[in-house]
Protein backbone atom coordinates (compact mmCIF):
# COMPACT_ATOMS: atom_id res chain seq x y z
CA UNK A 1 0.00 0.00 0.00
CA UNK A 2 1.77 3.22 -1.13
CA UNK A 3 1.69 6.36 0.63
CA UNK A 4 -1.16 7.54 -1.29
CA UNK A 5 -3.05 4.67 -0.05
CA UNK A 6 -3.27 5.87 3.43
CA UNK A 7 -6.79 5.78 5.08
CA UNK A 8 -6.86 9.90 6.25
CA UNK A 9 -9.05 11.37 9.08
CA UNK A 10 -10.69 13.55 6.11
CA UNK A 11 -11.97 10.44 4.00
CA UNK A 12 -12.66 8.36 7.75
CA UNK A 13 -14.98 11.25 8.49
CA UNK A 14 -16.34 12.03 4.96
CA UNK A 15 -17.37 8.50 4.70
CA UNK A 16 -19.14 8.58 8.61
CA UNK A 17 -20.72 11.61 7.13
CA UNK A 18 -22.22 10.39 3.73
CA UNK A 19 -23.01 6.67 5.45
CA UNK A 20 -24.80 8.34 8.55
CA UNK A 21 -26.68 10.61 5.63
CA UNK A 22 -27.90 8.13 3.28
CA UNK A 23 -29.76 6.10 6.89
CA UNK A 24 -31.16 9.46 7.63
CA UNK A 25 -32.13 9.95 4.14
CA UNK A 26 -33.94 6.26 4.21
CA UNK A 27 -35.40 6.93 7.49
CA UNK A 28 -36.85 10.36 6.19
CA UNK A 29 -38.76 8.67 2.95
CA UNK A 30 -39.55 5.76 4.78
CA UNK A 31 -41.73 7.83 7.28
CA UNK A 32 -42.68 11.20 5.27
CA UNK A 33 -46.18 10.90 5.90
CA UNK A 34 -49.04 10.75 3.05
CA UNK A 35 -50.69 13.67 1.48
CA UNK A 36 -52.62 15.83 3.35
CA UNK A 37 -55.15 16.62 0.50
CA UNK A 38 -58.63 16.09 1.92
CA UNK A 39 -60.38 12.83 0.88
CA UNK A 40 -61.94 12.39 -2.30
CA UNK A 41 -65.49 11.19 -2.28
CA UNK A 42 -67.14 10.79 -6.10
CA UNK A 43 -69.99 13.00 -6.60
CA UNK A 44 -72.20 9.98 -8.28
CA UNK A 45 -71.96 6.26 -8.03
CA UNK A 46 -74.00 3.40 -9.51
CA UNK A 47 -74.19 -0.43 -9.42
CA UNK A 48 -72.99 -1.87 -12.17
CA UNK A 49 -75.27 -3.77 -14.13
CA UNK A 50 -75.20 -7.54 -15.76
CA UNK A 51 -72.51 -6.46 -17.70
CA UNK A 52 -69.02 -8.57 -18.43
CA UNK A 53 -66.65 -5.64 -19.94
CA UNK A 54 -63.27 -6.75 -20.63
CA UNK A 55 -63.69 -10.50 -19.34
CA UNK A 56 -65.06 -8.56 -16.04
CA UNK A 57 -68.44 -9.26 -14.76
CA UNK A 58 -69.85 -5.68 -12.80
CA UNK A 59 -72.78 -7.01 -12.06
CA UNK A 60 -73.30 -5.30 -8.01
CA UNK A 61 -70.37 -3.67 -7.74
CA UNK A 62 -69.43 -0.14 -6.75
CA UNK A 63 -68.75 1.99 -9.63
CA UNK A 64 -67.84 5.87 -9.30
CA UNK A 65 -69.01 8.46 -12.08
CA UNK A 66 -71.25 8.35 -14.72
CA UNK A 67 -72.94 5.04 -16.17
CA UNK A 68 -72.06 6.72 -19.64
CA UNK A 69 -68.60 7.80 -18.63
CA UNK A 70 -66.32 6.70 -22.11
CA UNK A 71 -63.37 5.14 -20.13
CA UNK A 72 -63.60 2.65 -17.41
CA UNK A 73 -60.60 2.21 -14.55
CA UNK A 74 -60.45 -1.30 -13.23
CA UNK A 75 -59.10 -0.76 -9.82
CA UNK A 76 -57.60 -3.57 -8.55
CA UNK A 77 -56.97 -2.95 -4.47
CA UNK A 78 -56.35 -4.32 -1.05
CA UNK A 79 -57.49 -2.99 1.92
CA UNK A 80 -54.04 -4.39 3.47
CA UNK A 81 -51.62 -2.73 1.00
CA UNK A 82 -49.62 0.44 1.03
CA UNK A 83 -49.13 1.39 -2.43
CA UNK A 84 -53.00 0.82 -2.64
CA UNK A 85 -53.21 3.87 0.12
CA UNK A 86 -50.51 6.09 -1.45
CA UNK A 87 -52.68 6.03 -4.93
CA UNK A 88 -55.83 6.72 -2.85
CA UNK A 89 -54.28 9.84 -0.93
CA UNK A 90 -52.13 10.81 -3.95
CA UNK A 91 -53.79 10.07 -7.00
CA UNK A 92 -57.06 9.82 -7.21
CA UNK A 93 -58.20 13.02 -5.31
CA UNK A 94 -56.79 14.54 -8.69
CA UNK A 95 -58.08 12.01 -10.72
CA UNK A 96 -61.47 11.89 -9.30
CA UNK A 97 -61.84 15.97 -10.11
CA UNK A 98 -60.29 15.84 -12.97
CA UNK A 99 -61.90 13.01 -14.66
CA UNK A 100 -64.96 10.97 -12.38
CA UNK A 101 -66.25 14.19 -11.75
CA UNK A 102 -66.27 15.17 -15.51
CA UNK A 103 -68.01 12.57 -16.65
CA UNK A 104 -64.70 11.26 -18.80
CA UNK A 105 -64.26 8.34 -16.67
CA UNK A 106 -65.75 6.09 -14.20
CA UNK A 107 -63.84 3.57 -11.49
CA UNK A 108 -64.96 0.13 -10.89
CA UNK A 109 -63.44 -0.69 -7.50
CA UNK A 110 -62.30 -4.75 -7.98
CA UNK A 111 -60.69 -6.41 -4.53
CA UNK A 112 -57.25 -8.11 -5.26
CA UNK A 113 -56.64 -10.07 -1.75
CA UNK A 114 -52.71 -10.64 -2.28
CA UNK A 115 -50.88 -8.92 0.82
CA UNK A 116 -52.30 -10.73 3.81
CA UNK A 117 -53.89 -13.68 5.51
CA UNK A 118 -56.75 -11.21 6.30
CA UNK A 119 -56.91 -9.30 2.38
CA UNK A 120 -59.73 -11.91 1.46
CA UNK A 121 -61.85 -11.41 4.26
CA UNK A 122 -61.40 -7.32 3.85
CA UNK A 123 -62.29 -7.74 0.28
CA UNK A 124 -65.82 -9.53 2.01
CA UNK A 125 -65.95 -6.52 4.20
CA UNK A 126 -66.33 -4.45 1.37
CA UNK A 127 -68.67 -6.44 -0.59
CA UNK A 128 -70.94 -6.55 2.63
CA UNK A 129 -70.79 -2.88 3.21
CA UNK A 130 -71.63 -1.80 -0.31
CA UNK A 131 -74.71 -4.07 -0.93
CA UNK A 132 -76.01 -2.44 2.58
CA UNK A 133 -75.24 0.65 1.15
CA UNK A 134 -75.74 0.68 -2.71
CA UNK A 135 -79.69 1.77 -2.84
CA UNK A 136 -79.76 4.14 -0.15
CA UNK A 137 -76.35 5.86 0.43
CA UNK A 138 -74.05 5.04 -2.06
CA UNK A 139 -71.57 7.08 -0.96
CA UNK A 140 -71.89 5.43 2.41
CA UNK A 141 -69.31 2.78 0.54
CA UNK A 142 -66.51 5.69 -0.06
CA UNK A 143 -66.52 6.86 3.47
CA UNK A 144 -66.18 3.49 4.44
CA UNK A 145 -63.31 2.16 1.93
CA UNK A 146 -61.40 5.38 2.44
CA UNK A 147 -61.56 4.90 6.76
CA UNK A 148 -60.21 1.36 6.23
CA UNK A 149 -57.53 2.76 4.25
CA UNK A 150 -57.00 5.09 6.90
CA UNK A 151 -56.66 2.39 9.34
CA UNK A 152 -53.90 0.77 8.11
CA UNK A 153 -50.86 1.14 10.79
CA UNK A 154 -47.02 2.14 10.09
CA UNK A 155 -46.11 -1.18 9.09
CA UNK A 156 -46.86 -5.06 8.69
CA UNK A 157 -50.84 -6.71 8.36
CA UNK A 158 -51.22 -7.38 11.96
CA UNK A 159 -53.56 -4.32 12.52
CA UNK A 160 -55.71 -6.24 9.92
CA UNK A 161 -58.72 -8.56 12.14
CA UNK A 162 -62.19 -8.88 12.61
CA UNK A 163 -61.89 -6.18 15.54
CA UNK A 164 -60.36 -3.26 12.98
CA UNK A 165 -62.84 -4.20 10.41
CA UNK A 166 -65.96 -4.09 12.67
CA UNK A 167 -64.65 -0.86 14.45
CA UNK A 168 -64.52 1.17 11.10
CA UNK A 169 -67.65 -0.32 9.60
CA UNK A 170 -69.56 0.83 13.46
CA UNK A 171 -67.83 4.26 12.87
CA UNK A 172 -68.74 4.85 9.13
CA UNK A 173 -71.67 7.34 8.82
CA UNK A 174 -74.71 5.47 7.05
CA UNK A 175 -73.44 1.92 7.49
CA UNK A 176 -75.78 -0.32 9.24
CA UNK A 177 -73.47 -2.67 11.13
CA UNK A 178 -75.52 -5.30 12.05
CA UNK A 179 -76.78 -6.07 8.35
CA UNK A 180 -73.40 -6.25 7.14
CA UNK A 181 -72.64 -8.05 9.95
CA UNK A 182 -75.21 -10.91 8.61
CA UNK A 183 -73.92 -10.39 4.97
CA UNK A 184 -70.69 -12.07 6.26
CA UNK A 185 -72.09 -15.03 7.87
CA UNK A 186 -73.96 -15.99 4.92
CA UNK A 187 -72.61 -14.48 1.84
CA UNK A 188 -68.88 -15.02 2.59
CA UNK A 189 -68.66 -18.06 0.62
CA UNK A 190 -70.46 -16.90 -2.79
CA UNK A 191 -68.60 -13.69 -2.65
CA UNK A 192 -65.32 -15.52 -1.90
CA UNK A 193 -65.92 -17.43 -5.23
CA UNK A 194 -66.89 -14.60 -7.26
CA UNK A 195 -63.52 -12.71 -6.21
CA UNK A 196 -61.80 -15.89 -6.90
CA UNK A 197 -63.03 -15.20 -10.63
CA UNK A 198 -62.63 -11.82 -10.89
CA UNK A 199 -59.40 -12.69 -9.79
CA UNK A 200 -58.69 -15.23 -12.59
CA UNK A 201 -59.56 -12.18 -15.12
CA UNK A 202 -56.66 -9.93 -14.13
CA UNK A 203 -54.14 -12.37 -13.95
CA UNK A 204 -54.67 -13.37 -17.10
CA UNK A 205 -54.67 -9.76 -18.12
CA UNK A 206 -51.07 -9.91 -16.63
CA UNK A 207 -52.20 -8.08 -13.28
CA UNK A 208 -49.82 -9.34 -10.43
CA UNK A 209 -49.77 -6.98 -7.91
CA UNK A 210 -51.85 -4.00 -6.34
CA UNK A 211 -53.00 -1.30 -7.10
CA UNK A 212 -53.17 -2.06 -10.72
CA UNK A 213 -55.52 -0.56 -13.23
CA UNK A 214 -56.32 -1.46 -16.47
CA UNK A 215 -57.85 2.03 -18.18
CA UNK A 216 -60.67 0.76 -20.85
CA UNK A 217 -62.52 2.79 -23.86
CA UNK A 218 -65.24 0.92 -24.69
CA UNK A 219 -66.39 2.71 -27.65
CA UNK A 220 -62.81 2.44 -29.29
CA UNK A 221 -62.16 -0.93 -27.43
CA UNK A 222 -58.79 0.66 -26.78
CA UNK A 223 -57.27 -0.08 -23.46
CA UNK A 224 -53.99 0.41 -21.26
CA UNK A 225 -52.86 -1.01 -18.14
CA UNK A 226 -50.78 0.80 -15.44
CA UNK A 227 -49.26 -0.92 -12.06
CA UNK A 228 -48.58 0.64 -8.83
CA UNK A 229 -49.32 4.17 -7.31
CA UNK A 230 -48.14 6.50 -10.55
CA UNK A 231 -48.52 10.65 -9.61
CA UNK A 232 -51.28 12.44 -10.90
CA UNK A 233 -49.69 13.29 -13.70
CA UNK A 234 -48.42 10.02 -15.20
CA UNK A 235 -52.00 8.65 -14.53
CA UNK A 236 -53.79 11.89 -16.46
CA UNK A 237 -51.54 11.16 -19.34
CA UNK A 238 -52.34 7.70 -19.50
CA UNK A 239 -56.02 8.30 -19.23
CA UNK A 240 -55.70 10.91 -22.13
CA UNK A 241 -54.10 8.50 -24.34
CA UNK A 242 -57.03 5.80 -23.63
CA UNK A 243 -59.94 8.67 -24.09
CA UNK A 244 -58.15 10.01 -27.38
CA UNK A 245 -57.94 6.57 -28.55
CA UNK B 1 -8.79 -19.97 13.91
CA UNK B 2 -7.58 -16.97 16.36
CA UNK B 3 -8.85 -15.74 19.33
CA UNK B 4 -10.05 -11.86 20.00
CA UNK B 5 -11.46 -11.03 23.81
CA UNK B 6 -11.11 -14.50 24.49
CA UNK B 7 -13.88 -15.38 21.54
CA UNK B 8 -12.94 -18.08 18.85
CA UNK B 9 -13.29 -15.56 15.35
CA UNK B 10 -13.18 -17.93 12.45
CA UNK B 11 -10.40 -17.51 9.56
CA UNK B 12 -12.42 -15.68 6.75
CA UNK B 13 -13.71 -12.83 9.85
CA UNK B 14 -10.21 -11.67 10.48
CA UNK B 15 -9.98 -10.08 6.99
CA UNK B 16 -13.18 -8.29 7.73
CA UNK B 17 -12.14 -5.24 9.20
CA UNK B 18 -8.82 -4.19 6.50
CA UNK B 19 -11.85 -5.20 3.96
CA UNK B 20 -14.31 -2.73 5.61
CA UNK B 21 -12.08 0.59 5.52
CA UNK B 22 -10.32 -0.45 2.15
CA UNK B 23 -12.80 2.47 0.50
CA UNK B 24 -10.95 4.84 2.54
CA UNK B 25 -7.74 4.47 1.02
CA UNK B 26 -8.18 7.17 -1.87
CA UNK B 27 -11.06 9.58 -2.78
CA UNK B 28 -11.67 7.54 -5.83
CA UNK B 29 -12.77 4.20 -4.49
CA UNK B 30 -14.33 6.42 -1.89
CA UNK B 31 -16.93 7.96 -4.26
CA UNK B 32 -16.69 4.89 -6.15
CA UNK B 33 -17.88 2.95 -2.69
CA UNK B 34 -20.95 5.66 -2.27
CA UNK B 35 -22.02 5.51 -5.50
CA UNK B 36 -21.89 1.79 -5.83
CA UNK B 37 -24.25 2.19 -2.20
CA UNK B 38 -26.67 4.56 -4.01
CA UNK B 39 -27.26 2.62 -7.13
CA UNK B 40 -27.74 -0.77 -4.93
CA UNK B 41 -29.95 0.51 -2.47
CA UNK B 42 -31.94 2.13 -5.32
CA UNK B 43 -31.84 -1.10 -7.73
CA UNK B 44 -33.28 -3.29 -4.24
CA UNK B 45 -35.73 -0.76 -3.60
CA UNK B 46 -36.86 -0.68 -7.31
CA UNK B 47 -36.68 -4.48 -8.07
CA UNK B 48 -39.74 -4.63 -5.17
CA UNK B 49 -42.18 -3.38 -7.52
CA UNK B 50 -40.47 -3.89 -10.95
CA UNK B 51 -43.82 -3.78 -13.15
CA UNK B 52 -44.05 -0.29 -11.59
CA UNK B 53 -40.50 0.64 -11.51
CA UNK B 54 -40.26 -0.06 -15.76
CA UNK B 55 -43.89 2.36 -16.32
CA UNK B 56 -42.93 4.88 -14.17
CA UNK B 57 -38.91 5.44 -15.97
CA UNK B 58 -40.64 4.87 -19.19
CA UNK B 59 -43.55 7.35 -18.68
CA UNK B 60 -40.65 10.01 -17.72
CA UNK B 61 -37.07 8.99 -16.38
CA UNK B 62 -36.90 11.95 -14.21
CA UNK B 63 -39.89 9.87 -11.86
CA UNK B 64 -36.57 7.77 -10.58
CA UNK B 65 -36.56 9.67 -7.60
CA UNK B 66 -40.14 9.78 -6.87
CA UNK B 67 -40.22 6.06 -7.40
CA UNK B 68 -37.42 5.12 -5.08
CA UNK B 69 -39.14 7.57 -2.36
CA UNK B 70 -42.53 6.04 -2.79
CA UNK B 71 -40.43 2.06 -2.69
CA UNK B 72 -38.39 3.04 0.14
CA UNK B 73 -42.20 4.01 1.98
CA UNK B 74 -43.72 1.11 0.23
CA UNK B 75 -40.75 -1.36 1.88
CA UNK B 76 -40.31 0.45 5.57
CA UNK B 77 -44.38 -0.28 5.66
CA UNK B 78 -44.51 -3.35 4.56
CA UNK B 79 -41.28 -5.11 6.67
CA UNK B 80 -40.52 -2.18 9.27
CA UNK B 81 -37.63 -0.80 10.29
CA UNK B 82 -35.71 -4.05 10.21
CA UNK B 83 -36.41 -5.07 6.84
CA UNK B 84 -35.74 -1.01 5.80
CA UNK B 85 -32.27 -1.25 7.74
CA UNK B 86 -31.08 -4.22 6.21
CA UNK B 87 -31.71 -3.38 2.61
CA UNK B 88 -29.86 -0.26 3.44
CA UNK B 89 -26.74 -2.08 5.48
CA UNK B 90 -27.07 -4.74 2.46
CA UNK B 91 -26.57 -1.32 0.28
CA UNK B 92 -23.26 -0.38 2.25
CA UNK B 93 -21.91 -3.77 2.30
CA UNK B 94 -22.51 -4.12 -1.73
CA UNK B 95 -20.84 -0.70 -2.04
CA UNK B 96 -17.48 -1.80 -0.04
CA UNK B 97 -17.79 -5.21 -2.04
CA UNK B 98 -17.90 -4.19 -5.02
CA UNK B 99 -15.18 -0.93 -4.65
CA UNK B 100 -12.92 -4.15 -3.44
CA UNK B 101 -13.85 -6.78 -6.53
CA UNK B 102 -12.78 -3.94 -8.60
CA UNK B 103 -9.50 -3.76 -6.22
CA UNK B 104 -8.96 -7.61 -6.88
CA UNK B 105 -9.66 -7.70 -10.37
CA UNK B 106 -7.22 -4.98 -11.01
CA UNK B 107 -4.89 -7.13 -8.89
CA UNK B 108 -5.54 -10.18 -10.43
CA UNK B 109 -5.06 -8.64 -14.36
CA UNK B 110 -1.65 -7.62 -13.45
CA UNK B 111 -0.78 -11.28 -11.17
CA UNK B 112 -2.33 -13.90 -13.60
CA UNK B 113 -5.76 -15.28 -14.88
CA UNK B 114 -5.57 -17.78 -11.74
CA UNK B 115 -6.28 -15.27 -9.43
CA UNK B 116 -9.04 -13.32 -11.67
CA UNK B 117 -10.66 -17.25 -11.33
CA UNK B 118 -9.94 -17.03 -7.59
CA UNK B 119 -12.02 -13.62 -7.68
CA UNK B 120 -15.00 -14.65 -9.69
CA UNK B 121 -17.06 -17.01 -7.47
CA UNK B 122 -17.29 -13.89 -4.78
CA UNK B 123 -18.11 -11.38 -7.26
CA UNK B 124 -21.09 -13.75 -8.26
CA UNK B 125 -21.77 -14.33 -4.84
CA UNK B 126 -22.38 -10.82 -3.85
CA UNK B 127 -24.36 -10.20 -6.66
CA UNK B 128 -26.63 -13.15 -6.26
CA UNK B 129 -27.03 -12.09 -2.50
CA UNK B 130 -28.06 -8.60 -3.88
CA UNK B 131 -30.76 -9.79 -6.21
CA UNK B 132 -32.39 -12.23 -4.18
CA UNK B 133 -35.50 -9.61 -3.57
CA UNK B 134 -35.93 -8.56 -6.36
CA UNK B 135 -35.60 -11.77 -8.29
CA UNK B 136 -38.91 -13.05 -6.57
CA UNK B 137 -40.77 -9.89 -7.94
CA UNK B 138 -39.55 -9.53 -11.42
CA UNK B 139 -40.44 -13.66 -11.55
CA UNK B 140 -43.74 -12.26 -10.84
CA UNK B 141 -44.02 -13.52 -7.26
CA UNK B 142 -45.67 -10.58 -5.83
CA UNK B 143 -46.08 -11.04 -2.19
CA UNK B 144 -43.87 -13.89 -2.09
CA UNK B 145 -41.47 -12.08 -0.16
CA UNK B 146 -44.45 -11.13 2.21
CA UNK B 147 -45.05 -15.24 2.41
CA UNK B 148 -41.18 -16.26 3.35
CA UNK B 149 -40.16 -16.11 7.13
CA UNK B 150 -39.75 -12.76 8.43
CA UNK B 151 -41.44 -11.31 5.36
CA UNK B 152 -37.82 -11.94 3.30
CA UNK B 153 -35.91 -10.41 6.44
CA UNK B 154 -33.95 -13.92 6.42
CA UNK B 155 -33.24 -14.02 2.81
CA UNK B 156 -32.24 -10.18 3.50
CA UNK B 157 -29.82 -11.46 6.81
CA UNK B 158 -28.78 -14.12 4.32
CA UNK B 159 -27.39 -11.60 1.90
CA UNK B 160 -25.64 -9.46 4.21
CA UNK B 161 -23.89 -13.02 5.83
CA UNK B 162 -22.56 -13.84 2.45
CA UNK B 163 -21.21 -10.19 1.83
CA UNK B 164 -19.35 -10.75 4.98
CA UNK B 165 -18.02 -13.65 3.93
CA UNK B 166 -16.87 -12.31 1.03
CA UNK B 167 -14.99 -9.25 2.60
CA UNK B 168 -13.76 -11.19 5.19
CA UNK B 169 -12.51 -14.19 2.87
CA UNK B 170 -10.87 -11.40 0.81
CA UNK B 171 -9.45 -9.14 3.57
CA UNK B 172 -7.90 -5.86 1.90
CA UNK B 173 -7.70 -6.43 -2.06
CA UNK B 174 -4.37 -4.55 -1.72
CA UNK B 175 -2.53 -7.09 0.03
CA UNK B 176 -1.54 -10.79 -0.88
CA UNK B 177 -2.08 -13.37 1.55
CA UNK B 178 0.65 -16.22 1.97
CA UNK B 179 0.16 -20.01 2.18
CA UNK B 180 -4.12 -19.27 2.44
CA UNK B 181 -3.56 -17.79 5.31
CA UNK B 182 -3.97 -14.04 6.04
Amino acid sequence: MGSKDKITRRRAIAAGGATALFGGGVAFLATRSDSDEPRYVPESFHAGERETVFGIELGGRPIAGDRGAPVDVYYWTDYLCPFCKRFETETLPTIGREYVDTGDARVVVLPYPNIGAYSMPAAVWSRCVWRQVAESDSAAFWRWHEAAFDAQSESGTDWADEETFARVTERTEGVPADPVDSCRSDSAGSIRDAVETNLGVAQSAGIRGTPSFVLYNRDADASGKLVGAHPADTFSDALDRVLAA
Amino acid sequence: MTLAFGVAVPAWARGLPDALVHPLTSNTRLLGAGLATAVTYAVLVLSTFPGFTVQALASDPTDLFYAVAALTRETYLTVGWVGLGLVATYAVLAGVALTNAVALLGRARRTGASTVLGVVPGVLAAGCASCGAGVLGALGFVGAMAALPFQGNLLRLGGIALLLFFLGRTGDPLTCSIGGER
